[in-house]
């Protein structure tokens, strides 16, 4: 158990390194001049070199790679070249907001899914069931960004209920757990909420399902196991494979929130890529990809030990 | 003495069960096995499982590559003196599994015409050889030709089987368990269509199989395997009837019979079949063994030739308190 | 002809033998959704190849007195968009681009992925264990980051959407196809094709590609919707296809300001991804289901 942990902690170095290479990469392959956003076009080439020189794209690729890496290392992100400041302080307050959103549509999505889910699979093929179903087809399968959208078309235009965009009145950095600010969690929450939720209901569904299904099941309830006994029993043996399926899409909606955080103007790490992309800020957009990336990486690697630890038979040789 | 027309010399197979460094699991699967074939023969080869059969029976048809020792044709060791694909046309294999050895997305005509069309016969050709095959093993070829895997019976599917062997017109076919999976009629039906087959071709088997009655019908010598090893191995009469090994024994003795003069009472052997991963040091079959002593944990018996091609790896053949 | 008591047995149950597929077929058609499903998506993919002749205006034709022309307006059945666009025409037209952009990259990774799979799967050793640790580096990313990562790096325009779309979707299509290969390569009809001397190229055309593609398109048409919704998300961010292209996702985009105005215009863009996006998610479903039945 401890070296199957082992194993896989130390196998997440190189597909760490495989994707900072990968986020390196990707700022290397845009075209244009990395440089053109900063300086002015009439630049002497001596000031363009110098430039260079200090942002360090006159080296060769693998020695800026290392240079990066390093720096990155030590939480050195380099500077936003829109702002000025460092990107690993724009992240880190980003991050804290998305954080809240990204749990909140977290933990909504996977109670509702989870229910959904475990009735449609006790009650097989019944109404219920078809009903959930339908409910959880129509979450997989609606564009996230659209649908919010029409929340708020519904709550915030039509109705008036809810603000429609931004974190409340601190602004990006001041978050209270109070109604002032949750109101403007609500909308953007449930709207991130909706593919999870089908996704953990068609899961939940189907182990449900299959679990009842199996012989030793009919074996308790002919003991006369009271249906609470097998409910429990269910439970634990579904565990395992929703938690997984349930970190996986945590991991998804802290890298995937881009969209819905443009949709109500959300001051998370999404919004923050988006301005980057905007202002084509390389060294911001670098920098948030590999802390989003590094986040699911760790992620996954958690969701792995959880899930041997509850049900060893998981363990690969 | 003539040349065996398949020999297999000291071959070796371990297979990696996980773990690194001082913790690596090997399974020792086939531990220096050696025996010969002669034409026209049928070697039994028996044995529990784990002991090594099935992977003796790939490495005899070249699907595994030994970790040491080597396979001759009829003295020519394949690869360096014999090319593969020749080697291929000579000696085929029929698997347990009889719907796990058809390509589901394949008729059966398309199946036995596989062969044939790999080395070189045009496609008609091939086609035709493959319905004069499917009748020979007793499927009319204008019903069975055009159906699927999932269509026939297990006995029917294990007959395609056997036509697709045949259709390389091979010298020797290996037997994997070829029966073991069918209804016991089947099973008769399918060990008659063989046999006759035998006789007709004047084909050399190696029929590997658990269970012993159907080995001693089938067979004219019989090897039998413990762990990796070759315990015992000799004409198939003298093995049943003076068997030289204790576990030879033991595996005779277990063999269910209706006579009620043959009660067993006690179970013949004791214990669980070891881990081929740890096996015993010494003989491995010491540790369930009733007659083991002094040698048995300690030095690993050496094959002992009993004469007639009975040979036993046992040391109480090689000790001189051995009573006949 | 030998008689055996199989034989008999069977003569009591002789039917015409049937392929494989033909039976897949049979069991799709008994599913009513499925069908409905298939109908819708054909209609779909009717529409977008037909547009220039079906829509009833030019969808780059737009006349700013119209704009934001609520839906029923005389003329202009589903309203005029921001530059006073007829929203019908440009609805239309945009399947082209939305269906084009959901489709092609799922395709030509169907076609990368698989190959790099099942060359991984049929393979196997170090060349599987090397490939697929390559793409777990890719697989580490969530796709919606990785196609906006991509994407953004590239800059904007169709050829970089689909660019990006086709890199997200190759390792999840290679990894199925690595699987479904090496359930397969361990079967006793690989190694009897095996001992009979057949090349490995060979083995993997006559008898891994046709249990192997069947699985690994099914889920690759999973992705089609997936796609979709990516494409018209990346339009939606600013990259992607440009105005002014018709595609659902930049309509939903240039639109978003007139929620104000006339939301449930603003909104009808999104109505067709979804409506695309579920029909072709019921669809592969219903084919799941179809070929998933045990013999």
């Amino acid at each position: 158990m401890i070296s199957f942990i082992l194993r896989r902690v130390v196998y997440t170095v190189p597909i760490m390194l495989g994707v900072s290479l990968v986020c390196f990469a990707l700022v290397h392959i845009s075209p244009g001049d990395p440089l053109v956003s900063i300086l002015p076009p009439d630049a002497s080439v001596e000031l363009q070199e110098q430039m260079m020189a200090i942002y360090g794209f006159d080296r060769s690729y693998p020695e800026q790679f290392m240079r990066w890496l390093g720096l990155a290392v030590q939480g050195d992100l380099g500077n936003s070249i829109a702002t000025g400041r460092p990107v690993a302080t724009e992240v880190f307050n980003a991050v804290g907001n998305t954080l809240i959103l990204a749990v909140t549509a977290t933990i909504i999505g996977f109670t509702l899914g989870g229910l959904f889910g475990f009735v449609a699979g006790y009650f097989r093929d019944s109404w219920i069931d078809k009903l959930a179903t339908a409910i959880s087809v129509i979450g997989v399968s609606v564009p996230h960004y659209w649908l919010g959208m029409v929340m708020v078309i519904i709550f915030s235009v039509e109705l008036r209920w809810l603000p429609a965009t931004g974190a409340g009145p601190g602004g990006s950095s001041q978050w209270v757990w109070d109604w002032e600010h949750m109101q403007y969690l609500i909308l953007p929450a449930i709207t991130m909420s909706v593919i999870p939720m089908g996704i953990v209901a068609r899961t939940v569904r189907a182990l449900v399902a299959d679990i009842l299904q199996q012989e030793f099941v009919a074996g308790l309830r002919a003991k006369g196991l009271l249906d609470r006994g097998v409910l429990a029993h269910v439970i634990k043996n579904a565990a395992p494979t929703a938690l997984a399926v349930m970190g996986l899409q945590l991991g998804y909606l802290l890298g995937g929130s881009i969209l819905i955080e443009t949709v109500f103007s959300w001051p998370g790490t999404g919004f923050l890529l988006g301005q980057a992309i905007f202002q084509r800020d390389l060294p911001l957009l670098q920098g948030t990809i590999l802390v989003l990336a590094m986040f699911f990486v760790i992620l996954n690697l958690l969701v792995d030990v959880a899930q041997t630890a509850l049900d060893p038979r998981l363990q690969r040789g | 003495m003539k040349t065996p027309i398949l020999s297999a010399h000291n071959l070796v197979k371990h297979f990696n069960a996980g773990g690194f460094g001082a913790a690596r699991k090997v399974v020792r699967a086939v531990d220096d096995v050696s025996f010969e074939l002669a034409r026209g023969e049928t070697l039994g080869v028996v044995g529990e499982s784990g002991c090594g059969k099935s992977t003796t029976a790939r490495l005899l048809v070249q699907l595994l590559t030994p970790d040491s020792g080597g396979v001759r044709y009829d003295g020519k060791v394949v690869g360096p003196d014999m090319p593969l694909r020749a080697f291929r046309s000579k000696v085929q294999m029929v698997f347990q599994d009889s719907f796990a050895s058809l390509n589901p997305r394949m008729t059966m005509i398309d199946a036995v015409a596989f062969g044939p069309s790999v080395h070189g016969v045009p496609k008609a050709e091939a086609r035709r050889k493959a319905q004069g095959l499917l009748e020979r093993v007793g499927l009319d070829p204008a019903r069975f030709g055009g159906r699927y895997a999932h269509e026939l019976s297990g006995g029917q599917r294990q007959r395609v089987n056997i036509a697709r062997a045949l259709a390389f017109d091979p010298q020797v076919i290996v037997l994997d368990e070829a029966v073991s999976a069918l209804d016991k009629s089947v099973e008769a039906q399918v060990l008659n269509l063989l046999m006759d087959l035998r006789r007709e071709r004047g084909l050399t088997y190696v029929f590997i199989s658990h269970d012993l009655n159907v080995v001693r019908h089938i067979s004219d010598r019989v090897m039998v395997m413990y762990l990796g090893e070759v315990a015992e191995i000799g004409p198939a009469e003298r093995l049943y009837s003076e068997p030289r090994h204790p576990y030879t024994e033991a595996l005779l003795a277990a063999m269910p019979s209706l006579d009620p003069d043959r009660r067993t009472l006690e179970a013949p052997l004791a214990g669980d079949p070891p881990n081929p991963i740890d096996p015993p040091p010494g003989c491995r079959f010491h540790t369930r063994c009733a007659s083991a002593f002094g040698p048995c944990a300690s030095k690993v018996p050496a094959p002992h030739s009993l004469g007639g091609g009975h040979v036993a790896a046992c040391h109480l053949n090689s000790s001189k308190e051995h009573a006949a | 002809m030998a008689v055996t008591a199989d034989s008999i047995a069977q003569l009591a149950t002789v039917e015409k033998s049937r392929g494989y597929w033909r039976s897949v077929g049979a069991r799709f058609l008994r599913d009513k959704v499925a069908v409905c499903a298939g109908l819708v998506a054909a209609g779909l993919i009717l529409m977008a190849i037909f547009a220039p002749w079906i829509a009833p205006a030019d969808p780059l034709d737009g006349s700013m007195i119209k704009r934001l022309s609520p839906i029923g307006t005389e003329g202009y059945p589903l309203g005029a968009d921001e530059l006073g666009r007829d929203m019908l025409s440009r609805l239309i037209h945009g399947a082209r681009l939305s269906l084009f952009m959901g489709v092609v990259p799922v395709l030509i990774a169907f076609a990368i992925g698989g190959a790099i799979g099942i060359a991984a799967g049929y393979l196997g050793g170090w060349v599987n264990t090397i490939t697929m640790r390559v793409l777990d580096v890719l697989y580490a990313f969530p796709s919606v980051l990785l196609a906006i990562a991509i994407s953004g790096a590239l800059g904007a325009g169709i050829l970089n959407g689909l660019l990006s779309l086709t890199v997200v979707f190759i390792p999840p299509i290679a990894r199925v196809a690595e699987s479904v290969t090496t359930s397969v390569r361990k079967l006793e009809y690989i190694e009897a094709a095996q001992a009979s001397g057949a090349s490995s190229l060979r083995i993997v055309r006559d008898h891994v590609l046709g249990n192997v593609l069947g699985p690994i398109f099914v889920y690759a048409t999973s992705l089609i919707s997936v796609s979709m919704i990516l494409a018209a998300g990346l339009s939606f961010l600013g990259l992607g296809v440009s105005p002014p292209n018709a595609e659902w996702g930049l309509m939903l985009n240039t639109l978003r300001n007139a929620i104000y105005v006339q939301p449930w215009l603003a909104a009808l863009p999104g109505v067709m991804i979804f409506l695309t996006s579920i029909s072709f998610n019921m669809l592969s479903d219903g084919l799941r289901s179809a070929m998933d039945v045990k013999q």
